[in-house]
Formats: C-alpha cells, structure tokens, sequence
C-alpha cells in the first residue's frame, strides 16, 4: 500500500491504494473500494442443465442438505446449510426451480467456489433457454 | 508468599495474544506462544520470545487440545499458561490440568470455572446470593416433548441455549411452536460441535432488553471489587458487535443495584480473578444471564474509564501479588467505545471474507487504542472466528467518543479482505445508537438487510482511471510503500 496524490479536476487528493491478486484496491473519503481490473465476463454460471449453479461462498463444512434430484424448490428455500468461523450459513435458492443435482454431503470440506447443487429452471411457455 | 512466573505460555492466538504477551513482557515476564500451524503468520508469533508448535490449523486439534498445550508448556518450561478467552479459556479441566502439571493456570480456580459454565448450576448459585434470574427451564429431561411444553409454559418468544454454552453458540429463538422443533435441533447440534454436549435449557426471551454486564475482579487476598459496566447491546446472531463504558444510558439507582449483585454473586462463588456478570435490564428490571470466568474480549473500554491494566492484574493476582488499586481509585471518567472488527463482506450480508491481508494503516492518535493481532501478508483462515482487530477510542464524553469513533474508522484502511467498517459507520450514526436506547434487537431491526454497495460516482471512476495510468507508466504498485518492504520482524525470525 502506498498514498498516491491525485488530480480531480484540478484538486489535489490523497488516495492510499495497492494493486492485489487482480483487484485494485483504493480508500477515498473515508470508503474502501475493491475494483476487478480484468475485463468482467458479464455471462451468469449456468449449469449443465441451463439453470442456476449453487457455489459455495466461502470454504467451510457442509451440516446439512436439505434437498435431493428431483426436488421442486421455491425461491429462498434453504437448500444446504454450511459451517465456517463457527458460524452456520444457509445456501438458499435463487428462484423457483427443481434440482438438478446435489454435488455435496453432510460432512463435506469444501472449497471457496466449490459446486454445491445444480438447479434447473422452471421453464416458462415464452421462456426461452440459454444455450 | 508471592509465587513467582518467570515464563508465561500463551494458549491463545490473533490480537488477545498479543495483548497478553505484551503485558507479560512489559512486567518482565518471558513469553512462549502455543500456536497452530495457521497461525505462523501472525503477529502473535513474531512477538513472543518463544513460540511452540501444538497441531494443524483445525482448532479441535491444536487450541482445544487440553493435552497438546499442557506438553508444549511443559517442554517449554513455562511455570503458567494465560488462556485468553475463548478455546480453553473456560474449561475446567484445562485449568485442572495446569495445575496438575504444577504451573499456574492464569484464571479463576477449576471449581468457579465449573460451577459458572454449567449455566444451570450457575442460576441456582444466583439465586442464593439473593440475585434475579430470567423464568426458564433447567431440567434434566431433555426430550422435544417436554421442551415444547415447557416453553409453551415459559410463553413464547423462547430462547433454547447450550447448557455448556457462552459467547453466543448454540443459542436460538424460538417465536412460536412452528420453528420450535428446528431451533432445538440447531442449538444441539451447535452445542454438540462446540462443546461435545446436546444439554439445552430454556429461557424468556427479552426481546427489547439492554446487554449490561460488570466487571469484577478478585485479588489474591480475596477482595473483591467493581469496575463499572459495560453496554453490549449491539449483537448480531449474539455475537456482540460494538461495545461501551459506561452503559449508554442507565439510572445511577439501578447501577448501584446491580454492582452490588455482582459483587454477591463473586463472593458467594469465593471467586478469584477477572469475571464478568452479564444482565440482562428490561423496563427497570435486571435479570442474571451469565458469569464469564475469564477477561472478555472487550475489557480495553473498561480500562479507559478507569485507567487500569485488566491483563497485568490478573497476572499479578496469579503470582499472589497485589494489584495497584482499591475501590475508591475505581472512578469512571469519559467514555470508551469499541468496535470489533471483522474479516467480512458488509454487502453480502456478513460472508466471511478469507485469504491474505494486504496493507494496512491504523491511524493512531490521541485516545485511539488498535488492538491487531495480524499485519500485511497474514493469512485469514476460516479456522477461527473472523475477528481480525478491535479499535477502541476514549474521549470526554460519549458523543466525543462516538465522533472520535467514527473518524477513526473512516481513516483506518484495510486491504485485501472486505472487513464489516462500512457496517459499523452505518450503526454508529443510526439514531437509536446516537440516542443510547438500543436494545439487543437493533440489529435484527434495523441492519437484517446487507448494506448497499456503495457507488462508484464521477470521482472514483477519475480515481480508477489515473491508478491504471500509473500502473501502465510502471510506477510498479507498492513497490516503494512501507508495507509491501519485509517486515523487519519476518527477516528476524
């Protein structure tokens, strides 16, 4: 980290910041900020079956799994509920959908990104599907 | 008949650590750190005059491992161990074990570490020293059915809590018989993982109740003092988040009251040592929640008020010494507040932000207390809980202490993990906050919603774009900051 001096329309102001791990990192007026300096794929994860990819957040435990194949799920329903700095966090779906798959188990260590479920998409009349 | 400690181990890791071994070594004390494999990068281990290996970064194999810190101790030729708090800190059968290996457990004596965390035992304790206590139930039938007629009895909102419990782990609320069953199942299992019993007692749920908990503290001939109390009622999932001294606002009568419980409660317990009675105050009446038999997390807030050193006394008591003060020194003055802060991501609802932190300015001034347990380059694990520094500030008054709070923030800079300040701002200028009649639902009611990322405007896009023209014109980042240089303490070791 180091302060940079920066001309803002023709103001002088003091920016600490430091480039890390592809982000660059900037505190200004009081607020940190943390910019993706590649260019950002805007595309959204989509699972095998075109539909929503559940990641893990963070790495951590796996407590529980509420969900099998198959299963109708609604939007915000609970479908997995992990553990990391000794606290529980629930996994919860998007939308409405139906599972596709469960790539966990209870007990599981998983990884920051991991997948956790797959969920198909209700597909509408009119809704078109993602290639 | 002073015993004397010459080595102090350390079971304990991040900013307490450090505060311990500073403590030690400012009293001329030598330090040894038993540290896991994780925390090789810390400050901690760059502190210590000795630093011992006790097991891999899974806390259940290195810092809750009674028997791996006792040998390291041992080997170490330590003659007392500090155990923070926290991991062992209240465990029994640690202090036990300490004392078993003829070193000097730095606490209470096993027995008061027993009696207070079986909180059933607890309340039945309370209750003798004529002290109030929240209508619950602390049976030994543990079966769904009758827990779900006793808090039918108790009448909802009902907490369900670890009998083995402390620092806000397997606890829940129940609202009504339709989530009850679930919040049983996850406080046993939470209780189970946590400290390897499912036992769960039931408890009134305050739901608009004021935290307020005393300091005391016994020396080593068995006087017992107060040291005011604290206000914790900013808690999020029961983890306390913002904490104060004095409470923000609370009628001289009641705290006299209260003090004078506390003072019962640790002499009929014949305690010794630093602990701490929490309450719980609602509508003019208190109630006992919980004895805590070790220093808390947020004891700097009291030793701004009162100008003492918590740690060293309780160092001091351990070698049978006196401390340096009596009642009458114990005056409050101003106000001190403190802030935890955390490895998480306030725009994603508090997600855990792991992986290396990168620089860091702390921006010290006058009554400005950083309390760091890590520097540039550590890495965050998910380990451990995501506390990763405390700032505490002092000032005449509490609206000082809460502007001098929040400029401290916003000049303080962390990179490299996403920390909750932009959270803490946002509580510190909210209006119950400013006005000191939060109850532990403010944050339920006021922050359940992540906050909203903030704006990228016109200035920090000018501000993006002239980095990125620095970066091309090979004003490599960092490569002249302070920071990014070794720390000199790295190329000692």
């Amino acid at each position: 980290m180091r302060a940079y001096e920066l001309n803002l329309e023709g103001k002088l102001v003091r920016v600490f910041a430091e480039k890390r791990k592809g982000l660059l990192w900037f505190h200004y007026q009081g607020q940190t900020f943390a910019v993706d300096l590649k260019p950002k794929s805007t595309k959204q994860k989509t699972g095998a079956s075109g539909g929503n990819v559940i990641l893990a957040p963070m790495p951590g435990k796996i407590l529980k799994v509420n969900v099998k194949a198959g299963d109708a799920v609604k939007a915000k329903q609970t479908l997995v509920v992990m553990e990391a700095m000794k606290m529980e966090y629930a996994l919860t779906a998007p939308s409405d959908g139906k599972v596709d798959t469960v790539k966990c188990q209870v007990g599981d260590q998983v990884s920051l990104g991991a997948v956790m479920v797959e969920l198909a998409l209700v597909t509408k009349e009119s809704g078109e599907k993602k290639a | 008949m002073a015993r004397k400690i010459e080595k102090l181990a350390v079971a304990n890791r991040g900013e307490v650590a450090v505060r311990i071994i500073r403590a030690a070594q400012e009293l001329g004390i030598e330090t040894v750190l038993l540290h896991s494999e994780a925390d090789v990068a810390s400050l901690a281990y760059r502190l210590a005059d000795e630093c011992v290996l006790i097991g891999p970064g899974p806390a259940g194999e290195s810092y809750l491992n009674i028997e791996r810190n006792i040998d390291a101790a041992i080997g170490a030729g330590a003659d007392a161990v500090h155990p923070g708090f926290g991991f062992l800190s209240e465990n029994a059968d640690f202090a036990e074990a300490v004392e078993k290996a003829r070193m000097i457990f730095v606490g209470p004596s096993p027995e008061s570490i027993r009696l207070f965390g079986d909180k059933i035992s607890a309340k039945n304790l309370v209750k003798k020293a004529g002290g109030p206590v929240i209508p619950g139930y602390e049976g030994d039938d543990q079966s769904d059915a009758t827990l779900l007629i006793e808090a039918k009895r108790i009448g909802y909102p009902v907490m369900v809590k670890a009998a083995g419990g402390g620092g806000g782990r397997g606890l829940r609320v129940m609202y009504s018989e339709n989530d009850a069953l679930a919040a049983i199942d996850s406080a046993r299992r939470e209780a189970m993982n946590a400290f390897k019993s499912e036992k769960v007692f039931l408890e009134k749920y305050l739901d608009h109740a004021k935290h307020i908990e005393f300091q005391i503290f016994v020396d080593s001939s068995g006087k017992a003092f107060h040291l005011f109390e604290r206000e914790c009622s900013v808690q999020r999932r029961h983890q306390k988040v913002i904490e104060e001294a004095l409470a923000a606002k609370l009628d001289p009568h009641v705290r006299n009251k209260m003090a004078k419980v506390a003072i019962e409660i640790a002499e009929t317990a014949r305690y010794k040592g630093a602990g701490t009675v929490e309450f719980l105050y609602q509508d003019g009446d208190f109630y006992f929640m919980e004895m805590n038999t070790r220093l808390q997390v947020e004891h700097p807030v009291t030793e701004l008020v009162l100008g003492v050193d918590l740690v060293k006394a309780q160092i001091l008591t351990a070698m049978e010494m006196p401390v340096l003060w009596e009642q009458h020194d114990l005056v409050p003055r101003g106000h001190a507040i403190e802030c935890r802060i955390n490895a998480e991501d306030p725009y994603q609802g508090g997600l855990p932000s792991i992986g290396e932190l990168g620089g860091c300015y702390w921006p010290a001034g006058p009554g400005r207390r950083f309390e760091v347990g890590f520097e540039e380059g550590d890495e965050i694990t998910s380990h451990y809980d995501s506390m990763i520094a405390k700032i505490v500030v002092w000032d005449e008054s509490r609206y000082r202490a809460l502007q001098k709070m929040k400029r401290t923030l916003k000049e303080t800079v962390i990179f490299g993990l996403k920390t909750n300040i932009p959270y803490l701002l946002a509580i510190l200028s909210h209006p119950e906050f400013v006005e000191g009649t939060m109850t532990t639902q403010f944050i339920e009611k006021h922050f359940s919603k992540p906050l909203a990322s903030p704006e990228i405007g016109e200035n920090e896009t000018a501000i993006i774009e002239q980095l990125k023209h620095n970066i091309s014109e090979g004003a490599s980042f960092g490569a002249r900051g302070a920071g990014e240089a070794p720390s000199p303490w790295k190329a000692l070791k």
